[in-house]
C-alpha cells in the first residue's frame, strides 16, 4: 500500500450465531460478539481507542438512530463512536471505516461492530424495504426488495445467457461449504434440483436462491503495523479498499452489469498494487444474498462487462472449494445467514481465518496469500471492496477458531417470540414530502395522462422522471420539461407471487413488474410498473407495451394513475415524438407533497436480561446483574457489563434488591402524549436509584400531587405482570 | 496534512421549504459550496452524508445521497451522525492519503415529517424507556437534574433563550429570532417540567454541503480556504438509567480530544469564537460546561443565534453552526460578524436521547506546516 500512513492489521475476531430470531437485544448480540473479539486479540475494551459500528436499516432493530441504542453493546461508552452506513453493503464498508481511523494515524487501534436484529419487523423483515423505493415516484406501487432483486436477476440471465439450473450452483456451493461454519443458520448438502424445486416466489426466484432473514453480530479489532507486529498471533493485513455508489435513479442504468462494483474493485487494487488480480487473489467471498449476486457481483471483481470469464469458471468447477477460484468458503449469506451488515463482516473475518489458518473445517487446502470481500447494497447500487493480506509463513497457533463449533458461539435461538416476554408497538410514523418543482410537474403529467421528462442541456437526455437538474452533468440546472410517449420496450420484469410484505399472493394471482425504457428517451431510461393484459408466460425483454391511463376523474396526481402498460396493439400509433410544455408554475396552491409513512409494527423480545427482569417483577421482585470485574451491580440488568465489556450471568449471578427501597434522582412532570397532543392530565416521570446497585429504572410515578415530587423521596416499585416500560410504576 | 474547508454551501433556514425538494433543497447548497471552491462537482472523489433513515423517511437512506450532489458513482457512504461527526470521519478519510477532495453534506425536511414526536420516541429503548408520554421527558430529567447539580439555575437556562433569540435578530437567515425576556420564558407553557415550550428549538429546514481538501493546489484556488485543527467526537452512555444527566460526558470527551490535536490549552482565551448545541437550552450551558468554557452565554457564544434562533436542523445543526463559524472566520457573517475572529470551535450534539457529541476547530490560518 503506497500512499497510506499506516498498514492496518485485523488481529482478533468475534461473532454470535446467525439464527431466525434471537432471544438476545441488539446491544447483548453486539457485546457478546465484542466479547470475542477482544478476547480474541488478547485486549480488554481499556485498550480500544475508538469504535465504529455497521448496521443496516433502523427498519429492521426498530429503533430510530440505532448506531446510538448499540454504543453500550459495542463497547462505546465515552468513547470515540459513530455509526457508518451504506445499506446492504454496510459490513464490507465497516472495516474500510475502521481502517479510516487507523490509516489516518488518529488512532492506534479501532473496534469494528456489525450488528443485525432484523426478527423485532412483523409481520415479516421484508415490510421493511417497501420503503427503500423513493416515496414519491415508486412506493405507490408497492415493490419490495424480492421484485428488484428478481427484476436484475432476469436482466442478469437475459444479457449473459444463464439458466435458473446454472445460477442454482451457486447456492449449492454456498450451503455445502456453510457445513463447517459455527455460525451457521441454513448450511446443507442440497443440489440443484432441490433448489428448483424450492418455491417460486417472485420469478426467477426461487426459496432457495435466497438467503435467510437472521439476527446475529460480527465484531473485529483493527490496528496499525507496530501493534499488529507486537500481537503474538498472525495478523492478516487491510491492503486495498474500495467503495463506489451509483445514482439512486435505477431505472436509469442496465442492471445486469455492476459497475459501480468494478469501480469499487479497481480502487482496491490499485491500492494494494494488483496487476492481475483474478491470478493474485486466491479466494473470492463476493456478496450472494441471492445465489445470482455472487455471479454478478464476480463479473464485477473481475471487471469484465462481457461475464464470459465467470460463467467458464462456474461451469467449469472453479468455484468449488478445492477448484481454482474458491467462492464463498465461509458458506457465505446463502449458507451462514443474512444478518445483513454482520453479513459482511463475517465475510472479513473470513479473510482473517483464511488467511491465518484458522478456518478450521473450512480452511483451503492451497496455501493463501490474499484474499477478497464485497458486498453489495441499496438499490442496485453500492459496492464495497476489501483486499486482505497473510503475513508470509505465519499461521495462528492458537487452535480456539480452527475448533469452533456451533454451541462454543454465543446466540440463542428461539421460535416464536410468544416464548418469552415481549413488548409489542405500533410506531406512527408519517410524512408529507415536498415535490419541489420537477416532481410537481412530473406528477401533474401523470393527472393529464402523459409521461413527463425533462432534457439535459447538456448531454441531452431526456430524463424521467422529470429532474430539476442532471447528475451527471455537474448539477446542470434543466428547464426543459417535455410529454413523452406512452410506449415503451421492456428491459427487464418479474413475475411475481408476493405481496410487498412478503406475504403470498394467492390463488395462483400473479404481478407483472416492469422496467419500461419508454420512447422519446435514449437507452436506459426508463420507468418501473406494472405489467398486465397479458399472459405471464408470454412477457418477454423487448416486448413493445403502451400505458393504460385511469379515467380522468380519479386521477390524483401518482405514477398509479398510469394504471398499468399492456403489450402494444397493431392499431395504436407509435410516431407520437415529445412535447415540450410549460412547467408548473410554484405557488402556496400549486406546490404539493407526497404522502409517505413507514407501515412496519415491531415485536420486540425483552431480551436476556430484560426476560429475566420482568419475569421477577412479575413476582414482585427487582433484580440487577452482578460485574465481577468492576464489582458492580447493574439496573436495569443487562447481560453484559458495558464498561468490561465481559458477559454477565443475569439469571445464575442476579442479585436481588429490594423494590421498596428507592430513591428519586431526577423527575419531570410531563404534559403530552407520545406523539406531542395535551394529555388529560399531567404525568410525573421518575429517574429511581437504588441502593447497592449503580444505575436506575426509569417509570410512571402515582401520586395525587406532582408539585410535592422532590430528589431523595424514597418510591417503592410496583410488580406488574406486564412487559415494557408502560408497566414500570412507581409509587 | 493539512485539511482545509475548501468551499461551504447553506440552504436554510425555513419553517417550511415547500417549493424545494430535498433534492432540490441540497442541490442548491451543494452547487453554492463547489462555486465557493472552485470546483466542479466532477472534481470531486466523493462525498460524506450524515443522516438518519426515519428522517429522511427511507428505510435506505444513503441510497438518495449522490445524485443532488453530483457524485453518483464516486466513494460516498452515509454517517449516521451529525454533520461534525461526518467530517470528522472525512477527515480522516483524506488523512490516510488515498482522497484529496471530498464533500460533506447534511439536511433536514423536518417540515415533512408530520409525526417528529413519534419519530423521536421511536429512538428510545423499547425494553425499558419508550413511555406513552412526550419523548421529551428526558429533556425534562435532565434540566431538572443540571439546575439541581450546576451552578446554574432555571432563570440562566431562561435566559440563554432570551439571549440567543437576541442574537437571532441580527442574522437574516434565522427564521426564529426574536425579543423574548426571561420570564416570558419561564412562564410559558411547560412541556416536561422545568422545560417550557420556548427552550425548545423549533423545527427547521435546510442543507448544508462542505468541501473539504488536502492538496496545495486546490487550497490556493479556494475563494477563502480555512483549516481543520482538530476534531473530536465521543458518546455517553446509551443505557440512559447509568448515564449523568446533569454533564455532557460526550461533549467533554470530545471537547479534550479536538483541543489536544489543535494545540488548545485554554478554551477560554485560545477560541474567539464558540458555537455550541442548544436544542433544549439547559444543554447550552450544559455543553460550555463540558467544554470547560466559564462564564456562560456571552457574545463570542452562538453568534448566530444558534438553534433556538435558527432551528432544529436535526443532523446538519452542527453543520449550520459550522457554516456560520466559517463565515465568521473569512469576516462574511454580516451584522454578527464577530472582530477578526482566528480560531473558533464548534460542538454538535445528536439530541435527545444520545449524548454523542462532537467537537471541531477551525482556524483562519493554517497551525500544522506539512
Ligand atoms: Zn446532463
Ligand atoms: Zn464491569
Amino acid at each position: 500500500m503506497s500512499n497510506s500512513a499506516n498498514r492496518v492489521g485485523v488481529i482478533g475476531a468475534g461473532m454470535t450465531r446467525f439464527v431466525r430470531r434471537a432471544k438476545e437485544a441488539p446491544g447483548e448480540l453486539a457485546a457478546k460478539a465484542v466479547e470475542m473479539a477482544l478476547d480474541d486479540a488478547g485486549l480488554t475494551i481499556n485498550d480500544i481507542d475508538a469504535v465504529c459500528h455497521g448496521t443496516a436499516p433502523d427498519a429492521f432493530d426498530g429503533v430510530h438512530m440505532k448506531g446510538e441504542h448499540l454504543i453500550a453493546g459495542s463497547g462505546g461508552v465515552n468513547k470515540p463512536y459513530s455509526r457508518h452506513f451504506v445499506g446492504g453493503g454496510t459490513g464490507v464498508f465497516s472495516p474500510i471505516h475502521g481502517w479510516m481511523h487507523v490509516a489516518s494515524g488518529k488512532f492506534k487501534n479501532c473496534l469494528i461492530v456489525a450488528e443485525e436484529k432484523m426478527s423485532p419487523c412483523v409481520p415479516h423483515p421484508a415490510g421493511a424495504f417497501l420503503t427503500i423505493f423513493d416515496h414519491t415516484t415508486e412506493q405507490p406501487l408497492n415493490l419490495t426488495l424480492l421484485h428488484i432483486f428478481a427484476i436484475e436477476m432476469c436482466r442478469f440471465m437475459h444479457k449473459y445467457g444463464y439458466t435458473e439450473e446454472e445460477l442454482a450452483r451457486v447456492s449449492v456451493i454456498c450451503k455445502k461449504n456453510a457445513l463447517g461454519h459455527p455460525a451457521a443458520q441454513i448450511a446443507k448438502e442440497t443440489n440443484v434440483e432441490e433448489v428448483m424445486n424450492s418455491p417460486l416466489l417472485s420469478w426467477p426466484v426461487k426459496r432457495l436462491d435466497i438467503s435467510p432473514t437472521s439476527d446475529g453480530a460480527v465484531a473485529i479489532v483493527l490496528a496499525n503495523e507496530e501493534i499488529t507486529r507486537k500481537h503474538c498471533k498472525a495478523p492478516a493485513y487491510i491492503d486495498g479498499v474500495g467503495f463506489r455508489l451509483d445514482t439512486a435513479y435505477w431505472c436509469t442504468r442496465d442492471l445486469a452489469y455492476p459497475e459501480y462494483v468494478a469501480n469499487a474493485a479497481g480502487d482496491a487494487y490499485r491500492m494494494a498494487d494488483l496487476s492481475n488480480p483474478e491470478k493474485e487473489i486466491d479466494f473470492w467471498e463476493p456478496y450472494d444474498p441471492f445465489d445470482y449476486k455472487a455471479l454478478h457481483h464476480m463479473n464485477g471483481l473481475l471487471q469484465d462487462p462481457t461475464g464470459k470469464r465467470v460463467k467458464e469458471l462456474l461451469l467449469s468447477g472453479a468455484f468449488e472449494k478445492d477448484g481454482s477460484h474458491p467462492l464463498c468458503p465461509s458458506g457465505g449469506a446463502l449458507g451462514v445467514g443474512n444478518p445483513i451488515a454482520a453479513t459482511g463482516l463475517m465475510k472479513i473475518a473470513e479473510l482473517y481465518f483464511q488467511l491465518t489458518g484458522q478456518a478450521g473445517a473450512r480452511q483451503l487446502q492451497k496455501t493463501v496469500q490474499r484474499g477478497i470481500a464485497q458486498a453489495w447494497g441499496d438499490l442496485m447500487q453500492v459496492g464495497t471492496v476489501v483486499i486482505m493480506n497473510a503475513d508470509k509463513g505465519t499461521v495462528s497457533t492458537s487452535n480456539k477458531w480452527k475448533e469452533m463449533k456451533k454451541e462454543d458461539l454465543p446466540g440463542t435461538a428461539l421460535k416464536s417470540a410468544k416464548d418469552v416476554p415481549f413488548i409489542d408497538y405500533q410506531p406512527d410514523i408519517r410524512y408529507s414530502w415536498d415535490n419541489g418543482m420537477a416532481l410537481t410537474t412530473y406528477l401533474e403529467g401523470f393527472k393529464a395522462g402523459k409521461i413527463r421528462g425533462s432534457r439535459c442541456p447538456s448531454c441531452k437526455r431526456m430524463m424521467i422522471p422529470a429532474r430539476a437538474f442532471c447528475e451527471e452533468c455537474n448539477l446542470k440546472e434543466v428547464n426543459d420539461y417535455f410529454d413523452l410517449p406512452d410506449t415503451g420496450i421492456i428491459k427487464t420484469f418479474t413475475l411475481s407471487n408476493v405481496d410487498w410484505d412478503s406475504s403470498m399472493l394467492g390463488d395462483g394471482k400473479v404481478n407483472i413488474f416492469a422496467v419500461i425504457e419508454i420512447d422519446g428517451t435514449q437507452e436506459n431510461m426508463g420507468l418501473v410498473h406494472r405489467l398486465m393484459e397479458v399472459d405471464p408466460k408470454d412477457v418477454k425483454v423487448g416486448m413493445r407495451v403502451k400505458a393504460v391511463w385511469k379515467p380522468e376523474k380519479e386521477r390524483t396526481g401518482s405514477i398509479t394513475d398510469l394504471d398499468y402498460f399492456r403489450p402494444l396493439l397493431k392499431s395504436d400509433a407509435t410516431d407520437v415524438k415529445p412535447v415540450r410544455v410549460k412547467p408548473v408554475e410554484l405557488d402556496s396552491v400549486t406546490a404539493k407533497s407526497f404522502p409517505g409513512k413507514i407501515p412496519l409494527d415491531y415485536r420486540y423480545t425483552a431480551g436476556v436480561a430484560g426476560v429475566k427482569f420482568y419475569e421477577d417483577l412479575a413476582q414482585g421482585k427487582l433484580t440487577g446483574t452482578e460485574c465481577s470485574c468492576c464489582n458492580t451491580v447493574h439496573i436495569p440488568p443487562t447481560a453484559f457489563c458495558e464498561k468490561c465489556m465481559v458477559s454477565l450471568d443475569s439469571d445464575g449471578k442476579a442479585k436481588e434488591l429490594d423494590p421498596d427501597k428507592g430513591k428519586i434522582v431526577g423527575f419531570t412532570v410531563v404534559t403530552e402524549d407520545r406523539s406531542g397532543e395535551p394529555l388529560a392530565k399531567p404525568e410525573v416521570m421518575v429517574q429511581v436509584g437504588f441502593e447497592g446497585a449503580t444505575g436506575t429504572i426509569f417509570g410512571k410515578l402515582e401520586t395525587e400531587d406532582p408539585s410535592k415530587v422532590k430528589t431523595g423521596m424514597g418510591v417503592a416499585l410496583q410488580a406488574s405482570r406486564e412487559c415494557g416500560p408502560n408497566h414500570l410504576i412507581f409509587k | 496534512m493539512d485539511v482545509a474547508v475548501l468551499g461551504i454551501g447553506f440552504c436554510g433556514s425555513f419553517p417550511k421549504s415547500e417549493g424545494l425538494s430535498y433534492r432540490e433543497l441540497i442541490r442548491r447548497a451543494a452547487v453554492m459550496a463547489y462555486n465557493d471552491a472552485g470546483i466542479e462537482a466532477s472534481q470531486l472523489e466523493g462525498a460524506v452524508s450524515c443522516e438518519e433513515d426515519f428522517v429522511s423517511g427511507y428505510s435506505i437512506s444513503d441510497e438518495y445521497v449522490p445524485d443532488q450532489l453530483g457524485v453518483q458513482k464516486k466513494s460516498v457512504y452515509t454517517i449516521c451522525g451529525d454533520l461534525l461527526h461526518g467530517l470528522s470521519s472525512s477527515v480522516m478519510q483524506l488523512k490516510t492519503g488515498q482522497f484529496k477532495l471530498i464533500a460533506v453534506s447534511s439536511y433536514s425536511k423536518a417540515s415533512n415529517i408530520l409525526t417528529k414526536n413519534e419519530v423521536l420516541n421511536f429512538a428510545y429503548d423499547p425494553v425499558w424507556n419508550r413511555f406513552d408520554v412526550t419523548p421529551n421527558y428526558l429533556a425534562g430529567i435532565e434540566m431538572q437534574q443540571f439546575v439541581e447539580k450546576s451552578k446554574y439555575s432555571a432563570d440562566d437556562v431562561a435566559q440563554v433563550v432570551s439571549d440567543s433569540k437576541a442574537k437571532g435578530l441580527s442574522n437574516s437567515q434565522a427564521p426564529y429570532g426574536a425579543n423574548l425576556s426571561a420570564s416570558d420564558v419561564l412562564n410559558a407553557r411547560s412541556v416536561a417540567s422545568p422545560v417550557t415550550e420556548p427552550m425548545i428549538a423549533r423545527p427547521s429546514d435546510g442543507a448544508v454541503v462542505f468541501v473539504l481538501g488536502t492538496e496545495e493546489t486546490a487550497i490556493k484556488k479556494a475563494r477563502k480556504p480555512v483549516f481543520i485543527s482538530g476534531t473530536g467526537w465521543s458518546s455517553g452512555n446509551s443505557i440512559i438509567e447509568r448515564r449523568d444527566h446533569a454533564t455532557s460526558p460526550g461533549t467533554a470527551n470530545a471537547a479534550k480530544m479536538a483541543f489536544a490535536e489543535a494545540g488548545i490549552s485554554n478554551p477560554n482565551k485560545d477560541l474567539d469564537g464558540i458555537y455550541v448545541s442548544d436544542l433544549y437550552a439547559h444543554r447550552c450551558l450544559m455543553h460550555l460546561d463540558a467544554m470547560e468554557i466559564e462564564g456562560g452565554l456571552n457574545g463570542k457564544i452562538n453568534p448566530d443565534g444558534g438553534s433556538l434562533s435558527n432551528g432544529d436542523l436535526i443532523e446538519a445543526n452542527g453543520g449550520a453552526r459550522l457554516y456560520d463559524a466559517i463565515a465568521q472566520l473569512r469576516d462574511e457573517a454580516g451584522s454578527h460578524q464577530l472582530s477578526s475572529p482566528k480560531r473558533v470551535a464548534v460542538q454538535g450534539w445528536r439530541g435527545l436521547p444520545t449524548d454523542s457529541c462532537s467537537v471541531v476547530v477551525v482556524d483562519r490560518e493554517r497551525r500544522i506546516q506539512s
